[in-house]
């Protein structure tokens, strides 16, 4: 198809970076958000803005709570038509699921906890499958008081799935499109790697002075060469992450019968029953578990707080209690599971440590997923994510800026739709995020499905940024800028001080408050960086207004042979 | 770099014909895709029958297939002949699979 290697490794780089570029472009973004989850969801819940807390007392307050949670509606309705055998009669209705399993997971920078139950299937099509219904609440462990379902977490519920499955829940498809755009950059980076034969010299490449064609080329191989490592590492954990249960199943499918002979072999090795006696046991105390599993690993000089904590099998005679111990102060995730007899309260088994294979895969994700306490590299993480989002824009402006003279020529609008979801997906996803703060403090708080109005204006501002994009883009066609990228910005800027003062105003937290008298790290870190953000926007929108004036039609071909001799890219 | 490069006229730009370009991208992505599934699949077998714990050789196999998958994937976008590329990653696909299947076979009887 191609005269030579490189030009195969050319074209890969420019088409799949372009098509894909797209989407890579919202998870480098989102993922560099995702760092800051929590904080951002202590921002959007104000009656959530308290230091983070240990896991409570189990049988005091978490059991009577996870008593009460019920099976979700929707996840109810979407998955009980599947798993139940319709053969045996009608479905077992939604509040008589019997609970079989409850967990409760917190983190070092959650005030809030998350706890739920997994409802068993009691008719199921696959009585081997996973035949459970969940449902799961968020209380504050001070009070146990339930946090309402409709506060949306912005954070850890709307910007961290953004990043790896897009919202796009039919059949998976974000996910799959976030794993390709991941395996895209991938490529982008090898045949990027091919392409550039002074990789050396491109690490200190930068001349802003330059047309935008030659400084967006120097600022795309600046960002993508300094840091090729980081990009590399989190587009590979990232796929690896969802491999098992998503891009390479084989586990569960060619290969299940195997799989299931391993577990089967497993509970035997390790005396946690695979399968529910069907004999009823009560709950032994918790709390005295946990106490336990505290004092073995104080023991191993590891202390800790509990991170994780599952009951499986419950109310049955083979139950089983899981402690798992939060992984604040290492790069893997919780871990050091200790398990406990659900009715006796005695010790079954404590995991022994990884092996090698295992601590290197806990060592990859956990360097992906960051749980750890460490802020200075959760803020290089963030450098990180926006260093690439950087070199995928640059790569938008490029393309863009080397192609509009020709199509100019050939009266072609192909570049000036390229131009507009570049600034759809560049100026207007910031639109849609920052506005999706502002509605959130726009909104009130007694709003009825306040949730999905914050949903909607997501959405709905990002579309608007389309259409707006869109309608301007006229000038590109005739190789000039389109100015949606200018009025964009002064939207972004006009927006994110409008989170800020509307956060003052309706919660009193305003920056002297949350920096200075009541220090409240979590708010004003998104405050601070929503100024800066206004800030950069009002920077970049000025330099653009000096660009539009400087530049004037030229439908010819010469000023630009000029520098496409050093111009050897795509 | 005469198809690609700034240099040359727009007339060479548009000498891919649209079929070949299609033929090639669905290839090579869903070619490269089933290749490493299946050697993923193999792997796992493999290892399991060489007395390595299930998860781990799941974990260390799920490791590998994405470098495995980078390279088939750009090797099949380079390599010249698409008959080729044909044989090697459908082959290969059906090959690892039934050897995996196999090797399941083997152990669990």
């Amino acid at each position: 198809m191609f005269a030579n290697f490189r030009q195969s490794m050319a074209w890969l780089h420019t088409w799949y970076g372009l098509v894909l570029g797209f989407v890579l472009m919202v998870v480098f973004f989102f993922g560099s958000l995702s760092v800051f989850d929590r904080e951002i969801d202590r921002w959007a819940i104000p009656e959530t803005r308290f230091e983070p807390q240990p896991m409570p007392s189990f049988d005091k307050m978490l059991l009577p709570i996870l008593q009460k949670v019920e099976p979700h509606e929707v996840d109810y309705n979407a998955q009980m038509p599947i798993l139940h055998d319709h053969n045996q009669g009608p479905m077992t209705p939604r509040l008589e699921l019997p609970a079989e399993e409850y967990w409760a997971y917190t983190t070092h920078r959650d005030p809030v906890l998350i706890m739920g139950a997994g409802f068993g299937v009691p008719k199921p099509k696959d009585p081997e499958g996973h035949n459970h219904i969940h449902g799961d609440v968020t209380i504050d462990p001070r009070s146990g008081k339930l946090v309402s379902d409709e506060a949306l977490k912005i954070g850890s519920g709307w910007f961290y799935p953004m990043h790896y499955g897009l919202h796009l829940g039919w059949k998976n498809l974000g996910y799959w499109l976030v794993g390709l755009a991941s395996l895209t950059m991938l490529i982008a980076l090898v045949t990027g790697i091919v392409m550039h034969r002074k990789i050396f010299r491109e690490f200190f490449t930068f001349r802003p002075e330059k047309k935008i064609q030659r400084s967006s080329l120097d600022l795309h191989n600046m960002t993508g060469v300094l840091a090729l490592p980081f990009h590399f590492f989190f587009a590979f954990t990232g796929l690896v992450i969802f491999a098992g249960w998503l891009y390479f199943p084989v586990a569960e499918t060619l290969l299940k019968p195997l799989h299931h002979q391993h577990e089967v072999l497993e509970a035997d090795k390790t005396g946690l029953p695979h399968e529910r006696s069907g004999v009823p046991a009560t709950l032994a105390s918790v709390d005295a578990m946990v106490a336990e599993a505290k004092r073995r690993w104080a023991e191993r000089d590891m202390a800790g707080e509990v991170g994780y904590l599952a009951i499986s099998h419950l109310g049955d005679q083979n139950g089983y209690v899981s402690i798992y111990r939060a992984g604040s102060d290492r790069v893997a995730l919780v871990g050091e599971g200790i398990h406990f007899n659900a009715s006796t309260g005695e010790l079954i088994r404590e995991d022994p440590p990884r092996s090698t294979v295992g601590n290197i895969n806990e060592f990859l994700t956990g360097l992906h997923l960051q749980h750890f306490e460490h802020w200075l590299l959760r803020w290089l993480y963030v450098l990180g994510g926006l260093l690439g989002s950087v070199c995928i824009a640059t790569g938008f402006i490029f393309f863009v800026e080397k192609r509009k003279q020709r199509y100019a020529q050939k009266n072609s609008q192909f570049i000036r739709v390229v131009d507009a979801v570049a600034v759809t997906v560049v100026t207007g996803m910031l639109i849609a995020a920052v506005g999706m703060l502002v509605a959130n403090r726009l909104l009130p708080v007694e709003f009825e499905n306040r949730d999905s109005w914050e949903k909607n204006a997501f959405w709905g501002l990002w579309i608007l940024a389309f259409v707006h994009a869109m309608i301007r883009s006229g000038p590109v066609s005739k190789a000039l800028m389109n100015p949606a990228w200018r009025e964009q910005s002064i939207a972004i800027a006009v927006l994110a001080v409008l989170a800020v003062g509307l956060n003052w105003m309706t919660t009193g937290d305003h920056l002297i408050k949350t920096i200075f008298t009541q220090t409240y790290w979590p708010v004003a870190g998104v405050d601070l960086s929503l100024l800066v953000t206004s800030g950069i926007a009002l920077w970049v929108a000025r330099i653009l207004k000096l660009r539009e004036q400087a530049s004037l039609p030229i439908v010819t071909l010469k000023s630009k042979t000029i520098e496409s001799g050093e111009v050897a890219h795509v | 770099m005469s198809i690609v490069s700034d240099q040359t006229s727009s007339v060479s730009r548009s000498k891919l014909p649209v079929a070949i370009v299609f033929h090639r991208v669905a290839l090579s992505l869903f070619g490269s895709y089933a290749f490493t599934w299946g050697f993923t699949a193999f792997g796992v077998a493999a290892l399991s029958a060489l007395g390595v714990d299930f998860h781990e050789a799941e974990t260390a196999m799920l490791i590998l297939a994405f470098l495995v998958i980078l390279a088939v994937f750009l090797w099949a976008f380079a390599a010249r002949s698409l008959s080729l590329v044909w044989l090697v990653l459908a082959g290969g696909a059906a090959l690892f699979c039934a050897a995996a299947w196999g090797i399941q076979k083997i152990i669990l009887a």
